[in-house]
């Protein structure tokens, strides 16, 4: 019995773990990821998207990856999050979230009898139904044996902070409740206590130092100059290549034919009853630029930017990468493949037109470290920037490592300056997650949590006083 | 059952010879019988190796399998267990797993399984402190309210705010990087809050008033009004005198804590940090520049001591003198040369030809280039080893700048031939300079000096300070000697005129005796080298002649002796044998030069080979004897002398070449009154 597997109880105190079955919600722009804490990876990871049905009996929301991508006729696409980085529609922000962690973490509860829609009749006893009601409620939250670990963007305001403890107390049930900024989480998930986050994600770039585990908010740094924002840029691109670029989704592809590099596309298209909307077709055709950015895109990786003296030369000698799109049209992209992404470093190169502005330079990951570690105190510089966290889903662009770290060690060449990018694609997309299921996961945790108790004596304030 | 053995026995018959063998037969096959027999393909492969088995025995691996599984029952049941922490004060339960507890003592059966039920469903819930020990806090320093009106108050900071910073301190537990970013004092709250009920919207202008604009502060501006409290409480709390040495040094640090100084140290940090990558590159390059130059220093200097240490090689004696004694003799020389030469060519070899720089002894380019004959005027032992030690090349290459004397002493410059390694006082020099060889003239001295109201320990002995005193000393030491010589010449009179009384009028042989007397031991001694002397000494005015170079080496031998028995030269045994002996040489000045010559001649010829007068050899080998028999007894003649200070021996040469030069009238007034 003394070999250790997967029945024998750990030694005490072993990893100071003690876990609780707690769940731990990271809310993204992109996906929401959803565990419980103590495992390597979130179980569930859903978009953020959701669609939307209008009918004139009213608007119904689905959530999930199969619904979201049904061209169905009346179907937008929608986000419930801000451009300001903040959950802006709350209502189905807890919807959405809800899905995430009952889909597939606690399942749904087994429904009021009167409500689940097999039992047709009690519907005509309007009165037993609201003399029920608190029954109902108490039955409906679906949280209630699971304290709930949430993450939140390094800039929220005290308002949407509070939102949260509401929403995880008062409509889940939840016994307890933490709230922890994603830069935090993703240095825990790194092993760091300390350090410079640089998170890259779908629509903000952040930039959040940390110092034993506690955000430093006057150093937190954020931008629009991220994922989107490449996929902008290459949908400019395409748009100002002569001829144009067709971007087509795949849902509008019914077959198509191989044609040579450059022709145009020889395809069959599906037809529609009713055309999909002009929101879900974005989306659509964001996945596409999701694939391509996966698969072309590069970041100019050499020395100085792209546009210093002879760089762009030599990228033009590199080999170029093709690129077919769903409907047949090919390409190679030779040294247009570079121009997306130089703009989060150099704004001077960012593609533009009337609509696209071009970004601000101070908008620029560079100059948002320059500024993030000028606002620390002058003896942590050093540390943090010795440890400095890549994280997030754009990160994963080819090269964005070394461009980065060129362009760090260029601003602070004195110091040691030293990336700490998780190789694997799960931990560098869901770093932030992972770090919550460290932490949730710790027996020391445990006299942090918020419970509900608390929660009913003080107030939401008391999110403010206990997360720092 | 009868065997057949016992048949025959029985019979009386004898054993047959086939029964013996039977029977070995029987044992040998019982043995081999005991052999396990292997099986199977093992057993065709030893079939293979013949009647000789190898030497290593092959066994056949046995096959392993994992260990069982020990099944220990049934599976171990775990269940979700209800725990409070103790940490908290909510009593908030969460659950975790846990193995299911064994159920107190089981009585009957099938009651216990009820009760069980009744356990898992009853509230029984842990309380759990395993991790009680993160649950830490840190220490502050609290203050009542008399406290804080007596000593704490501060015009820049309100109470409420110093309130406040506390409370950020404990809740940041010091980490003042966090504490300054989170430090948000908003006093308007405060203050509003307690004047409102005076008098609505006025009172709350007023009272925001004085802290009108939240005031930015800097983690040092936080760090001095917290440490400055700190401070004070822990001089309220315990008074310095009784702070141990921990505390006290806590107590310093908190109240030297200077911002203004902080502030400084961190604009310089991030400055440094700041820096643009030319002024980095910059530096990195001046930094190996500065570890180049100064491996190469290194490297020189060991090669130097490495010199040295093969010059000092053949007689590990300190003393210099001593030292060059053993390399007198020319054979000495010889050997030494070809030893150094040697360990050259060697060394060469080693290094694959070794360039310029690393050449480090002589080869007879360098002999015929000593300064002995090329470099005109004395030359101490000491100068001479620089010379040697240097590398031409190196010599050649330091740019030597010269300053007129003016600014030489106006930036106290001062040149050496050679430095010593290591530090040296000047306060020590000086120290030496009044120690003679003997503690009567060493009190005399500190006599005469005390009389001349000079102190004992000088301040700030500079150089020239120690020169001024060198040559004072130099003068005391000449006023000792005179003093010396006259107290002997006025003996020497008292007894001439008490012989003149007794014996009425003698000539000048009586005078010659009296001084035989005087020093009997040493004229009979030294007699032959004297003589020697008289004979090349007539022409050693000129001293450096090539032909006499064997010559003046072994009289300068001689006459060293009172160098390296310091008081001699003036010790009037030595000046008053010459006069008496050598009544030719009417000046003493002369003959005193002629010394401090040979002397040098004496040094730079230590390393000349003069294979062409073989005969000095002896010579030198008969004078060493009479040396050696000669210092042996000096002792006993003059017992003042015999503590000998090497150090001062340089400044008493001189002394006494001057004195002598000096007081010229008195020496020949003696001689005259002696030749009377």
């Amino acid at each position: 019995m003394n070999i250790p597997n997967s029945s024998t109880a750990p030694a005490a105190g072993e990893y100071a773990g003690d876990e609780v079955s707690a769940i731990v919600l990271d809310p993204g722009y992109w996906t929401t990821r959803a565990g419980f804490a103590g495992e390597d990876v979130p179980k569930s990871v859903c978009p953020s998207f959701y669609g939307q049905l209008d009918s004139d009996s009213g608007s119904q929301q689905l959530f999930g990856e199969n619904a979201i991508h049904n061209p169905l006729g009346n179907l937008q696409v929608k986000n419930p999050w801000g451009s300001d980085g903040i959950v802006q529609d709350w209502e189905t922000a807890t919807k959405l979230w809800e899905y995430a962690i009952t889909s597939r973490l606690t399942g749904a509860k087994p429904g009021d009898p009167t409500k689940n829609g097999l039992n047709d009749g009690t519907n005509t006893n309007g009165d037993a139904m609201d003399v029920d009601m608190d029954a109902v409620e108490n039955q409906e939250k679906p949280l209630e044996d699971s304290p709930l670990l949430v993450t939140e963007p390094g800039w929220n305001t005290a308002k949407a902070r509070e939102k949260y403890i509401e929403i995880a107390m008062e409509e889940w049930g939840a016994p307890a409740f933490y709230l922890q900024k994603t830069g935090v989480l993703a240095a825990f998930a790194s092993g760091k206590a300390s350090g410079i986050v640089i998170d890259v994600g779908a629509s903000h770039t952040s930039i959040t130092p940390v110092l034993d585990g506690m955000v430093l908010r006057k150093g937190v740094q954020k931008s629009t100059l991220a994922g989107n924002f490449v996929s902008e840029q290459i949908r400019l691109i395409f748009k100002q290549s002569q001829p144009e670029i067709p971007l087509t989704p795949h849902y509008m592809v019914k077959s198509k034919t191989a044609v040579d590099a450059g022709a145009s596309a020889q395809a069959t298209y599906k037809t529609f009853a009713t055309q999909p909307t002009d929101s879900f077709r974005r989306h659509e055709e964001e996945r596409v630029l999701t694939e391509f950015k996966e698969s072309v895109v590069e970041v100019w990786g050499g020395n100085g930017r792209l546009s210093n003296g002879a760089n762009e030369d030599i990228a033009k000698q590199m080999p170029g990468r093709p690129f077919e799109m769903p409907d047949g049209w090919n390409q190679v992209f030779g040294v247009e493949r570079f121009r997306p992404a130089e703009a989060l470093f150099d704004a001077n190169a960012a593609v533009h037109d009337a609509d696209h502005p071009k970004p601000k330079d101070d908008q620029t990951i560079p100059r948002l470290v320059q500024q993030a570690v000028q606002h620390v105190d002058a003896d942590q510089r050093p540390l943090l920037l010795s440890n400095i966290v890549v994280t997030g889903g754009s990160t994963l662009l080819y090269k964005f490592n070394d461009r980065l770290s060129n362009e760090i060690n260029n601003i602070y060449p004195s110091t040691r300056n030293k990336l700490f990018a998780p190789g694997s694609v799960v931990e560098r997309k869901y770093a932030a997650w992972i770090g919550g299921s460290i932490l949730a996961s710790l027996g020391s945790f445990h006299q942090l949590w918020i419970s509900k108790k608390e929660y009913e004596e003080h107030g939401p304030s008391i999110v403010e006083k206990r997360c720092r | 059952m009868a065997t057949g053995r016992d048949v025959r026995d029985m019979l009386g018959l004898p054993m047959g010879a086939g029964a013996g063998e039977q029977a070995k037969a029987a044992k040998k096959s019982k043995t081999t019988g005991g052999v396990k027999r292997m099986q199977g393909v093992a057993r065709e492969v030893a079939a293979l190796y013949g009647e000789r088995p190898p030497p290593v025995a092959v066994y056949e691996e046995e096959k392993t399998y994992r260990a069982k599984r020990q099944n220990t029952g049934p599976a171990k049941k775990w269940v979700q267990q209800d725990f409070v922490n103790q940490a908290r004060n909510d009593g908030l339960v969460l659950k975790h797993w846990r193995r299911k507890h064994a159920p107190a003592p089981p009585v009957q059966d099938g009651e216990d399984t009820a009760m069980e039920e009744t356990d898992i469903t009853g509230p029984y819930i842990e309380n759990c402190g395993d991790f009680n020990k993160y649950n830490i806090s840190v220490d502050l320093p609290t203050f009542s309210d008399e406290e804080y009106e007596a000593h704490l108050r501060s015009n820049d900071w309100s109470r409420e705010e110093t309130d406040y910073l506390f409370e950020v301190v404990r809740d940041y537990s010091y980490r003042w990087a966090v504490v300054w970013d989170r430090y948000d004092y908003q006093p308007g709250n405060n203050s509003a809050l307690s004047q409102e009920g005076v008098d609505g919207d006025d009172g709350n202008a007023l009272a925001a008033m004085p802290f009108a604009p939240p005031k930015q502060r800097s983690v040092e501006d936080l760090k001095a009004r917290f440490y400055d409290i700190s401070a004070k409480l822990m001089k309220l709390r315990i008074p310095e005198m009784q702070m141990d040495a921990d505390q006290y040094s806590t107590y310093e640090i908190l109240s030297k804590f200077d911002p203004l100084l902080e502030r400084n140290r961190k604009a310089l940090a991030s400055a440094l940090m700041n820096r643009s990558m030319d002024e980095v590159k910059e530096e990195e390059f001046l930094l190996t520049e500065l570890q180049r130059i100064n491996m190469a220093a290194n490297r020189l200097d060991a090669e130097r001591e490495e010199l040295r240490a093969r010059l000092d090689a053949p007689a590990p004696n300190t003393q210099i003198a001593a030292g060059l004694q053993s390399f007198t003799s020319s054979q000495a020389l010889q050997t030494l040369f070809s030893q150094l030469f040697q360990q050259d060519r060697s060394k060469k070899r080693a290094s694959g030809g070794g360039s310029g720089p690393s050449r480090l002894s002589l080869n007879t380019n360098d002999l015929a280039q000593t300064p002995a004959s090329t470099v005109p005027g004395p030359i101490s032992a000491v100068n001479r080893r620089q010379s040697m030690a240097l590398p031409q090349s190196a010599a050649a290459q330091t740019p030597v700048r010269t300053l007129p004397p003016q600014q030489e002493r106006r930036y106290n410059v001062s040149t050496h031939d050679r430095l010593t390694s290591g530090v040296s006082f000047g306060a020590d020099r000086l120290v030496k300079m009044r120690q003679a060889k003997s503690n009567v003239q060493t009190q005399k001295i500190a006599a005469a000096l005390h009389e001349l109201g000079v102190p004992d320990l000088i301040p700030i002995p500079t150089s020239r300070v120690g020169e001024a005193f060198e040559s004072l000393i130099g003068k005391v030491g000449k006023l000792l000697d005179v003093r010396k010589v006259r107290e002997k010449e006025e003996g020497e009179i008292r007894v001439l005129e008490a012989m003149k009384e007794a014996k009425g009028g003698s000539s000048t042989s009586s005078n010659n005796n009296a001084t035989a007397t005087d020093d009997k031991r040493s004229t009979s001694i030294s007699a032959p080298p004297a003589d020697r002397r008289s004979s090349t000494a007539a022409p050693a005015s000129t001293p450096k002649t090539t032909t006499n170079n064997g010559t003046t080496t072994s009289t300068s031998k001689r006459n060293e002796i009172p160098d390296s028995n310091p008081a001699s030269p003036l010790d009037n045994e030595s000046s008053t044998r010459r006069t008496s002996r050598d009544p030719t040489t009417t000046t003493n000045p002369d003959e005193d030069d002629d010394q401090d010559d040979d002397q040098d001649d004496e040094e730079d010829d230590v390393v000349d080979i003069d294979t062409s007068h073989p005969r000095d050899n002896e010579e030198d080998g008969d004078d060493e004897d009479a040396e050696g028999e000669e210092e042996s007894r000096q002792p006993s003649e003059a017992p003042a002398h015999v503590s000998t200070q090497q150090q001062q021996q340089q400044g008493r040469k001189r002394s006494a070449s001057e004195f002598s030069a000096g007081s010229a009238s008195v020496g020949s007034g003696v001689s005259k009154r002696a030749r009377k």
